[in-house]
């Protein structure tokens, strides 16, 4: 295990995997990309990751049981949640129960970045910006 | 009244041909005012025999026929008046000459009175000159002809018998024994002449008499007969109508909105009242299209929130991509740049679908009526009820019978009932239940059923026979407007089928749509599908 932070990512969107895990890296986030809810869970039924980020709704669990189950297993892993317009209340009940935070779709790659900055300051480590924002001054 | 609807559908227009889809909508409306004109023509073209006209006609006759009686009776009034002078005349006249010959009696027997009975003769003469008009006018010539010679012949034998006195001269024995007897003779035939004519004008008069009575009892009979007739026909010409018109208005109200068209020969009052009724239709229907149309909207506002929703997965991934290709640009290769630029196109195609459901149904257009494969509009409006179903995260499930003939309706309007069913099961529906839908042949022939089933709460039974009450609502207060299975029993009733409900509370509510089959062949249908 290196110092790097380890970060779940769990959407039934593949887009957002593929995209994601890549601009996370950057940050020196070392990403694990899950589409299906199940296998998921029994990933983080193996290991403790310092932050969690699902996708509030999906077909088979919800992003609910999703936090609850880490919650329980991890006290001490940030679960970020991604909801959608229109579904503030299921945000602030997900706040609830113990969320770190939530990121609303559509969101920009460093509207997460910062959440997850976040996450990080309050698990007790910083988080080097810099890499991607010289990278996006440089692209 | 079982008229059916006669509203001219129209040839569908080919697929994706805008211009003619408006075309048919104009043609669909159009139609409609036809239909209500040709009903209103129709209505007119009788002739009129009105209420009033009846009523009218009816008292007069009752009047004529009043006034021929009385004249009748006065008539018959005056015959018999004139019959009774003519009696008591002849009865005079035959006092005069029975007097005379009681005179002539006592001359034979004693010799005297000759010239009282000539006083007599001379007087029953004087009467029969003084009513010479009214005898002339019963008895015609008959009496110039026979009475008046008798009585003259009378008073000359009566003449010679007093010559014969007078003269005292002895007269020979048999001569006026001849004399005698001719006299008596001549005296009996006239008594029993005008006993034969006073007899014979009584049997008359009293005649009269009965005729008049007769034909009071008759006229009265017959005026009663035709007077209840009148009322009889009259009555039933009021109650059949009455009885008609709270039919009309049953059918209205359940939403058939045909024209009232002519059932019987004739225009009246009545006719007023049903272009009245005709007119309201109209103006009803122009409303209940309105009512449809700001439902459906409404309809599409629910729908809008779970588009909204579906909407931020694509818009989300094109964000994403569209970011992470301007962050990295320079560090990605060829692949990889085309691989970004494609999820885009894919994503931005994927967030068109997900609205063009939803603009299509939203889209206003006339009354359109065309063959339809139900199971397939059933499929069309489960992915446009898709996204709320996924946001509610229940499962719906569909299954149609194979091979279904066609139905002749209104794809969007039917569209609307299915969409409106499937809402209020989702409403319904506990997290994560399910939601059926079949589409199957009903129980009548010729007609298809379709089943939308949820296993949610269920409806009490004590409400469930007004749930289809314009603005009856079991959801909270600015949920719902009450209107929406209103407004799909009346789509269903105008397509000619029923829709009906069942519930277990607890166990969950199944909705029925019954379908007519359509009878026009399904080929115009399957150019489109």
């Amino acid at each position: 295990m290196s110092d790097n932070l380890q970060v779940l990512l769990l959407d039934d969107e593949p887009i957002v995997g593929r995209r994601l895990k890549p601009a996370l890296a950057k940050i020196g986030c070392e990403v694990e990309v899950f589409e299906d809810p199940e296998e998921a869970l029994a990933r983080m039924a193996q290991q403790e990751f310092d932050v969690v980020v699902t996708d509030i709704r999906m077909d088979q669990i919800d992003g609910m049981q999703v936090l609850e189950f880490v919650r329980e297993r991890w006290p001490r892993s940030k679960v970020i949640m991604i909801t959608g317009y229109a579904m503030m209340s299921l945000a602030r009940e997900a706040m609830e129960k113990g969320a770190f935070d939530f990121i609303a779709k559509p969101f920009k790659p460093d509207d997460l970045r910062k959440v997850i900055a976040k996450a990080a300051k309050a698990l007790g480590s910083e988080i080097d910006f810099g890499a991607a924002e010289v990278d996006k001054a440089n692209g | 009244m079982a008229e059916g609807p006669a509203r001219p559908g129209g040839a569908p227009p080919p697929p994706g041909d805008e211009l003619s889809e408006e075309a048919a909508a104009i043609e669909g409306r159009l139609g409609l005012a036809r239909d209500a004109e040709q009903a209103r023509r129709a209505l007119l073209a009788r002739p009129r025999f009105s209420l009033r006209l009846q009523i009218f006609l009816g008292n007069a006759i009752a009047f004529l026929v009043a006034v021929a009686v009385a004249v009748a009776l006065i008539a018959s009034s005056h015959r018999m008046e004139s019959k009774t002078r003519f009696l008591e005349i002849v009865n005079d006249y035959v006092m005069q000459v029975e007097q005379a010959r009681r005179f002539e009696k006592n001359f034979f027997l004693y010799g005297t009175n000759l010239s009282d009975a000539q006083d007599n003769v001379f007087q029953a003469e004087a009467i029969l000159n003084r009513n010479a008009e009214e005898l002339a006018a019963i008895m015609g010539a008959d009496w110039r002809r026979q009475v008046l010679p008798n009585l003259h012949s009378y008073a000359r034998l009566l003449e010679k018998l007093g010559q014969g006195a007078h003269r005292d001269q002895p007269v020979g024995k048999a001569e006026r024994l001849k004399l005698q007897s001719q006299v008596r003779a001549q005296g009996q035939q006239m008594v029993s002449a005008a006993l034969a004519v006073l007899s014979k004008e009584k049997a008359a008069l009293s005649e009269v008499i009965a005729r008049s009575r007769q034909l009071l009892f008759y006229s009265m009979g017959l005026l009663l007969v035709f007077m209840v007739f009148n009322a009889y026909w009259l009555g039933s010409r009021m109650l059949s109508s009455i009885g008609r018109f709270g039919q009309y208005a049953g059918r209205i109200a359940s939403g058939d909105f045909t024209p009232v068209t002519p059932t019987r020969r004739y225009r009246d009052e009545f006719t007023e009242l049903a272009l009245a009724i005709n007119s309201m239709i109209e103006e009803l229907e122009k409303r209940e299209a309105v009512l449809v149309q700001s439902h459906k909207m409404r309809a599409v506002g629910t729908l809008t929130a779970g588009v909204a929703h579906e909407l931020n997965n694509p818009m989300n991934n094109i964000t994403l991509t569209a970011h992470m290709l301007q962050e990295d640009y320079a560090d990605l290769d060829d692949p990889e740049r085309r691989e970004m630029i494609d999820d885009v196109v894919a994503e931005a195609s994927r967030a068109k679908k997900i609205i063009s459901n939803l603009l299509d149904f939203a889209r206003e257009s006339g009354s359109q009526l065309e063959p339809l494969d139900l199971p397939h509009l059933l499929q069309e409006t489960i992915a446009l009820a898709g996204n709320q179903i996924k946001l509610s995260g229940i499962k719906i499930d569909f299954q149609s019978s194979g091979n279904l003939p066609r139905v002749h309706g209104d794809s969007q309007q039917l569209q609307q009932v299915f969409l409106n069913l499937i809402l209020n099961a989702i409403d319904a529906s506990h997290k994560r239940g399910s939601i059926h839908v079949l589409v199957l042949p009903a129980d009548e022939p010729n007609y298809l059923a379709v089943k939308v089933m949820d296993e949610g709460t269920g409806i009490p039974a004590h409400i469930l026979g007004s749930i289809f009450d314009p603005f009856f609502t079991t959801k909270e207060k600015g949920k719902g407007t009450g209107l929406g299975l209103s407004v799909s029993q009346g789509i269903v009733a105008k397509h000619g089928g029923r829709i009906m409900v069942s519930s277990q509370e607890d166990k969950g509510t199944t909705f029925t749509v019954v379908l007519p089959v359509t009878t026009i062949p399904a080929q115009l249908g399957s150019e489109k599908a």
